[in-house]
């Protein structure tokens, strides 16, 4: 990988109804640009503009040799394997171009093993002061989805944090199958609990409904309606669009103190991730 | 160097252009300036100065809505955005209108591939496969009303339904398919677009160009073969 003549594509889904979707990968793309790490860097979208059809003229052939193409995903699954391949026409992990340009697939953000210090950190931060020894993790995941590897993958990072030893207990929690979220309390036995959704971006799960399932999406209301800075409604409505859950951490909520923290896909440490991807993919050539 | 897009930017520049919505202008000073084109001359706008105030500009439309087609005629007003330097244009108008420029130069220089309707239909998977049994009638009317330039979206439309060269609608003007044609200049019904026109700038243009249908084209294609 020289960076005078490769290019970086990231590829993400996107949302047509969510504008909180996209914001993670164009933060990355933008980080990574600034890092001048490659040539040109560009990032394309299922759902949004550019759209992953557009990606195929991003890139100038006369100076780009080779793209290298880092799914933000959280797994493989059906857009990594299916969706992403169709519409660049990869033909596998190499494809070469008409032009003569070479379009590298590389593996998706979340199957990287630095994903693992992403949490640990990510954890570690928002519940910063706490210790660890009396605190559960819970990694939060859909469940029944179009993509059953998410969880797959959201298993694997929990087996390998607890393997650490560093917390009282990890655990996988899922929205849609038991271990339910809403069931944390029956789930856990220490007194401090922290939550990170295993998420790529932020929206209506991590915003509203994993927060009304912990059951702290209520007390930051009457928080804010108190401090009266808000009417229930532009609370409900408002809070969820800046992300204002994520700023009342720790929650005192049935003598407990629980944290939660925004998806972990938001974290800048992703930028790293994905040039790791890039480079990792000639290192297994 | 510059590259391909930057020499298309500073040939352009050569007097005030639209892009889209977008007025883009020189300053004496060798910076640039861009507003909304119908902002044109107003001195109550809300001054922004970096290339990412152009992605919080693009998301919302004057009425706070997510605006998921960014081409879309809904741009939102109020707002100037100065830059300094032709790199940070490129990279404003990059998240303004996300991949226009690069299809723009792809198109000058005889790369650009247009897909024909028929074929990005056969293609898709999933929850879309469906979409493909869209009759002839059907995908000429959804066509019709979802890419128009008053009110659906601003691109020139360059892919034809079917690879026998069928018009992707006959329900559209002939200057939809023109990349010479300022499609932000397109108003709803005839007489608005004379008015329109003849007050307005002859600002040259950049078009925002379609070479092949949108997801959000797809999804209405599938909302109409399964009648909802
Ligand atoms: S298909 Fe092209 S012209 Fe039609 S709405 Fe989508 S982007 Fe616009």
């Amino acid at each position: 990988m020289t960076s005078d003549d490769s290019a970086l594509l990231i590829v993400a889904h996107g949302s047509t109804v969510n504008p909180a979707s996209s914001a993670p990968t164009l933060a990355h793309t933008t980080e990574i640009r600034r890092r001048k790490v490659f040539a040109d860097v560009g990032c394309a979208f299922w759902k949004e503009e550019p759209s992953l059809r557009d990606a195929l003229f991003l890139f100038d052939s006369q100076s780009v040799r080779e793209v290298y193409v880092v799914p933000n995903f959280i797994s493989e699954g059906y857009f990594t394997q299916t969706v992403v391949p169709r519409e660049l026409g990869l033909k596998g992990r190499t494809t070469k171009r008409s032009d003569g340009q070479i379009w590298k697939y590389c593996e998706p953000v979340g199957n990287h093993p630095l994903m693992t210090d992403l949490l640990l950190r990510r954890a570690h931060q928002i519940a910063a002061g706490i210790p660890e020894s009396e605190t559960s993790l819970l990694i939060v995941a859909h469940g029944t989805d179009l993509n059953e590897n998410s969880a797959a993958a959201a298993k694997r990072e929990a087996e390998k944090i607890r393997s650490l030893g560093k917390y009282a207990a990890v655990l996988n929690v899922y929205m849609e199958e038991p271990p339910l979220v809403s069931d944390w309390r029956k789930l856990t036995k220490t007194r401090n609990v922290v939550v990170v959704p295993f998420f790529i971006s932020d929206g209506l799960h991590s915003y509203e409904d994993i927060p009304a399932l912990l059951g702290i999406a209520n007390q930051l209301s009457a928080r804010l309606r108190s401090a009266g800075r808000h009417t229930a409604r532009q609370a409900n409505s408002s809070h969820a669009a800046r992300g204002e859950i994520f700023r009342h951490n720790p929650y005192a909520i049935d003598n407990r103190s629980l944290s939660y923290a925004p998806s972990i896909g938001t974290d800048p440490g992703v930028a790293d991730i994905i040039i790791e991807q890039a480079a990792n993919f000639d290192a297994e050539s | 160097m510059p590259n391909s897009i930057e020499r298309v930017l500073q040939a352009a520049l050569a007097a005030p252009f639209y892009f889209g919505q977008i007025l883009i202008q020189k300053t004496s000073t060798g910076g640039f300036v861009l507003s909304h084109r119908d902002d044109e001359g107003r001195n109550d706008l809300q001054t922004f100065r970096s290339t990412e105030d152009a992605i919080d500009i693009a998301k919302y439309d004057d009425a706070g809505n997510y605006r998921p087609l960014k081409t879309a005629p809904n741009l939102r007003r109020g707002w100037r955005l100065e830059l300094a330097t032709l790199a940070e244009l490129k990279c404003a108008l990059d998240y303004f209108y996300s991949g226009r420029l690069d299809v723009f130069v792809a198109w000058k220089s005889g790369q650009l591939h247009t897909t024909p309707l028929r074929q990005t239909l056969d293609r898709q998977s999933g929850m879309y496969r469906i979409a493909a049994k869209i009759s002839d009638e059907q995908a000429d009317r959804v066509v019709g009303d979802f890419c128009r330039s008053d009110g659906g979206c601003l691109r020139t439309i360059l892919w034809k339904r079917d690879t026998r060269g069928t018009v992707s609608s006959t329900k559209l003007p002939s200057e939809k398919f023109d990349p010479d044609f300022d499609q932000a200049a397109a108003r709803a019904p005839s007489s608005a677009c004379a008015e329109a026109t003849a007050d307005k700038t002859t600002a040259a243009t950049i078009p925002l160009l379609c070479q092949e249908a949108c997801n959000l084209l797809i999804a209405e294609c599938r909302k109409v073969v399964k009648g909802e």
